[in-house]
């Protein structure tokens, strides 16, 4: 069964799931993108269409796109289907800049741009509370989008945009709900007859949750200048709060008040870790660690461009401690058992409904809402 | 050929608006003044045309209260004069209206309005006939093209005799109709305009002009009204047709009595059924119709919209213990609808169903056929603007803006052709339209509501001629009380829709001499807006202005759109680009596009080739406006600048 901008708008739109990744935007010109919102500019009459398809917040069949992706099915593990684990933290040869933690994502980009594993790199800058994807292809400006917007960033439509333009081997770096919009794409949901995976390589971030761009400017405007800020942050528990900090000054607000500018679908979300890229990569949250990233290899060609970047000293690795390898499974796996808890009893995946958000193996489902977290 | 070029009473084929400027130069009339509207327009246009040759000075004035009292001018200084109008142009008028009744007038004056019965043309279906009523002022009905010349020569007699305004109604079946009119003589009239105030204030013709003492300038025009109905009891233009004792009467007026005679002829009920046909319809010839009534059993009042001789029939019947009881029929028992224009078949229904004959002109299986082929066979034919028109640009950039912020924001229009931006043409972005003017004022009320919580931004949209006619009272409200909005002027340098009348933002006047050419942004700045420019058809420049504006502004904006009307006449023929389709990019019915430009954009210059299932330019309306190169999502159409020879 296939469905299109229609059931889209009802499902997504409509019920304020949609977290603005771009997946259905730059295919057409129906749907746009301004501020971390899409809009539906017109009605199309179309009866299915790749924005549906691509659409991560409707049905997303996990074994499909793994099997597409890794040829097996959906791991219901707490961190995905995994090669290999490591800290990591940029090494000298890659540029300095703002970095979030260690600095892994922009030396890896900027190594797979230099190395021409990838042609062109999809990542992100900041313009106060607004995310913008961007189309970077000089390897010596990827440091400057350096470090965590919180935004939500429309990073699927510029690869959309770029694989129109002709790129051939973009680089995606995204937030999970984007690596999924990634997955659905490169796994040619709507069967295109002569279809090329347009990816090169695809990072993706760790993420709990992102804001709402208008409740994120809503939120600041008043109390700092938004032009000028540099750096969004979540010290470790138990402070409790957001930091932001400009170029003039730093503030911290209450984690329970930023929380309010959390996107509905964001709560739906199952994955923590961006399972479905070739290289996952999060911040490194351990007593006495700072400025530090957890890499998770998950490709053979994740596989290939770590190697490589560490070869050519762009980023240096080492084993995970154990106790940050069970802190990031627990959290992880509870954020799998949360969402998946919440679909099924709001009747949202499988065949509870006719329309299902995520389609997924009963005995995975079982397994995950059964689990106590944890590898 | 000019109104002046007919000969002395030769029979011509005239418009309805025709006859009427015709009938106003035979009369002598000196100064005519008016707003454009249809139907109303080419009695103006027609005047001025003439204005030279035939010592007239004509206007096109900023608004119909103004165009009045530039009449009225006219009459205080000796001179005929003619005030034209649509019928909600009466409603602007009317404050100015309601004082120079009270006061009076001098030389004839005429106030013509022509009023739209089913908003063929309109926005309202407002009614003149009812202000005269509300007004106290003598009201005239030509019943046809004939009557529409003769009526106009003897209503400025009437004014005269009484010194007051008579107003003579026309509808749009009657102005934008033709038939033939047997025109009489153009006078010779060089009066030098003297406007005498040195008498008593009580000297109508030599004093000075003005309503008090209210009491007894009122009882003044009232006795003046009584003598009016007088005259109207043996006036020539109240005719009756039928038999001598009626079944049924008729009671109708203006083009009504073209559709009554036409149903009674149809039904052949010349021998039972009587039509009088009203010239004169207030103050009502009660005597006259009294005796008609008299003469018949049953009462039926065929009219358009709100019932006015109906009423003023059963108010004078109350007292017409003579003439027995009576079976009246009209739009209290629903004979007659009280909404849109008549036509014959909604006489003959109602004839019909009152004297209980069975008539069907087509036999029942073909009318059934009939309609659902209407339904299902015809093609859809939507209103939409014309190809290249700036509008279409501009509701595309301000839809997509307020579409893409998402917050709710919204269009408040008013009357102008961009009035369709409500429909699938402008791309339903206007939200609320009423009078000339008023999408400001509502706009600049929205836009105080944020103090109050609200959340969508409002915007305003008006044409450049709506500017000067009522914006800018609303612009001054919305700067002065800072109210949180933005006006978008959409300057296509003229009164485009009713046929390029000047307005106070062009050189040349109704009568083609140069004029002082008022800046729409210079005024705005003045009155203390933030004021910007554009021009509709840089899409992206527009947006970027729009996106700003609406975002970041604070109080009262103003962007100008600047582009001129695709049917003016400086574009005529002189087109900018070469547009063409390239048919291997073009996406056609594929996924990603469905069909965009002609589905969506639906500029009319863009067709679907049903047989290579692509779009195409229609080269012979497409005016080269660019525009559609940038809505292509696959850059299918290009366009090729056309070379100055």
């Amino acid at each position: 069964m296939t469905f299109g901008p229609k059931e889209l708008q009802a499902d997504v739109q409509q019920k304020n799931m949609c977290i603005g990744c771009g997946a259905c935007v730059s295919i057409c010109p129906y749907f746009k993108t301004y501020k971390g919102k899409t809009a539906a500019m017109f009605q199309c009459s179309r009866e299915s269409g790749r924005c549906y398809a691509y659409c991560p917040k409707t049905g997303v069949n996990l074994d499909r796109i793994s099997e597409k992706l890794y040829n097996k099915k959906y791991s219901s593990d707490a961190l995905g289907n995994l090669k290999a684990i490591y800290t990591s933290e940029k090494s000298d040869k890659a540029s300095k800049g703002n970095f979030q933690n260690g600095g892994t994502v922009s030396a890896l980009m900027e190594f797979a741009l230099k190395n021409k594993t990838i042609d062109s790199a999809i990542l992100t800058k900041r313009n106060g509370a607004v995310s913008i994807p961007e189309i970077v292809t000089d390897h010596e400006k990827v440091h400057a989008y350096a470090s965590s917007k919180y935004g939500l960033s429309p990073v699927v439509s510029k690869f959309n945009e770029g694989a129109e333009s002709g790129y051939k081997k973009i680089g995606v770096v995204g937030t999970p709900c984007s690596i999924i919009a990634m997955a659905n794409i490169r796994s040619n949901p709507t069967d295109i007859p002569d279809f090329v995976d347009k990816s090169g390589i695809v990072i993706g971030l760790f993420c709990t949750w992102a804001l709402d761009t208008s409740k994120f400017e809503d939120a600041l405007k008043d109390k700092i200048d938004l032009t000028l800020l540099q750096k969004v942050d979540i010290p470790p528990p138990p402070a409790d709060v957001m930091t932001f900090t400009t170029s003039h000054n730093e503030i911290t607000l209450p984690l329970s008040e930023m929380r309010k500018g959390i996107p509905l679908g964001c709560t739906y979300c199952h994955d923590m870790t961006g399972e479905f890229a070739d290289i996952s990569v999060g911040a490194l949250e351990l007593k006495g660690e700072k400025n530090k990233n957890i890499i998770i290899v998950r490709t053979e060609r994740g596989e290939q461009l770590v190697n490589d970047a560490v070869k050519s000293g762009y980023i240096k690795t080492a084993p995970l401690p154990a106790e940050a390898l069970s802190g990031l499974s627990t959290a992880s796996m509870n954020k799998k058992k949360r969402a998946f808890t919440r679909l099924v009893d709001e009747k949202m995946i499988n065949n509870l409904t006719e329309r299902p958000m995520i389609v997924v193996d009963d005995q995975s489902l079982k397994n995950i809402m059964n689990e106590k977290g944890g590898m | 050929m000019s109104i002046l070029d007919y000969k002395d009473g030769s029979v011509n084929l005239l418009m309805g608006n025709e006859a009427i400027a015709r009938g106003a130069v035979e009369a002598g009339v000196r100064v005519a003044a008016g707003y454009p509207g249809t139907p109303s327009s080419e009695i103006i246009e027609n005047l001025a045309a003439v204005a030279g040759k035939a010592g007239l000075y004509v206007e096109w004035s900023v608004n119909e209260k103004v165009s009045l009292e530039v009449a009225a001018a006219g009459s205080f200084a000796g001179l005929r004069s003619m005030c034209v109008m649509k019928q909600n142009g009466v409603n602007v008028a009317s404050d100015f209206l309601l004082h120079l009744g009270l006061s009076g007038t001098r030389a004839g004056m005429v106030l013509v309005p022509c009023d739209d019965p089913g908003a063929i043309s309109s926005v309202n279906e407002g009614e003149s006939r009812h202000f005269a009523r509300l007004l106290e002022l003598p009201l005239i009905e030509p019943g046809n093209f004939q009557e529409a010349i003769d009526m106009i020569k003897w209503a400025f007699e009437l004014s005269e005799k009484i010194r007051n305004v008579v107003v003579v109604r026309s509808v749009t079946r009657l102005s934008h109709a033709s038939g033939n009119v047997k025109v009489g003589t153009l006078p010779k009239n060089n009066d030098t305009p003297v406007f005498k105030y040195d008498g008593n204030l009580l000297d109508a013709l030599n004093g000075p002009v003005i309503t008090a003492p209210v009491p007894f300038k009122h009882r003044q025009q009232q006795e003046k009204l009584k003598a009016v109905a007088e005259i109207f009891e043996t006036s020539e233009f109240n005719t009756y047709t039928g038999p001598e004792n009626p079944e049924l009467l008729i009671i109708t007026s203006s083009a009504c009595s073209l559709y009554s005679l036409e149903a009674v002829n149809v039904l052949e009920l010349d021998k039972r059924v009587g039509v009088l046909k009203l010239g004169t319809t207030y103050p009502l010839p009660e005597k006259l119709v009294k005796k008609h009534v008299a003469s018949a059993k049953k009462i039926l009042f065929v009219e358009e919209v709100q019932p006015f001789l109906e009423d003023l029939t059963k108010i004078a019947a109350a007292a017409w213990e003579d003439v027995g009881v009576k079976k009246y029929h009209g739009k209290y028992d629903a004979s007659i609808p009280t909404v849109n224009e008549l036509n014959p078949d909604i006489v003959i229904a109602a004839l019909t169903k009152i004297l209980g004959i069975d008539y069907r002109p087509v036999p029942e299986d073909y009318e059934k056929k009939g309609t659902i082929l209407s339904f299902t066979g015809a093609p859809n034919r939507e209103v939409t603007f014309c190809p290249g028109c700036p509008h279409r640009a501009s509701f595309w950039s301000i839809h997509n803006v307020l579409t893409l912020q998402g917050k709710g924001g919204f269009v408040c229009g008013d009357i102008g052709c961009y009035t369709i931006g409500i429909l699938g043409a402008g791309f339903n972005t206007l939200k609320t339209t009423h009078s000339m003017g008023s999408g400001l004022g509502i706009a600049s009320g929205f836009g105080k509501l944020r103090g109050l919580g609200m959340k969508q931004d409002a915007v305003a949209v008006c044409g450049d001629s709506t500017f000067f006619h009522s914006i800018i009272p609303a612009l001054v409200n919305a700067v002065h009380v800072k109210s949180d909005m933005m006006l978008i002027v959409f300057d296509n340098k003229g009164t485009a829709m009713t046929g390029f009348q000047p307005h106070p933002g062009t050189e040349t006047d109704a009568m083609g001499a140069k004029v002082n050419a008022l800046n729409i942004e210079s005024i705005c700045r003045a009155i203390g807006a933030d004021v910007h420019v554009s021009d509709p058809f840089d899409i992206t420049g527009t947006q970027d202005k729009l996106f700003d504006l609406i975002e970041n502004g604070k109080g009262p904006r103003v962007l100008i759109m600047q582009q001129s009307c695709a049917l003016s006449p400086e574009k005529k023929g002189k087109n900018k680009y070469v547009m063409n389709v390239d048919e291997s990019l073009c996406r056609g019915e594929n996924c990603g596009c469905d069909r965009f430009c002609t589905k969506i954009f639906r500029c009319p210059g863009l067709v679907w080739n049903r047989d290579k299932s692509v779009s195409m330019i229609d080269s012979v309306i497409c005016t080269g406006c660019g525009v559609c190169k940038n809505i292509c999502p696959a850059g299918a159409i290009k366009s090729e600048e056309v070379k100055a020879c």
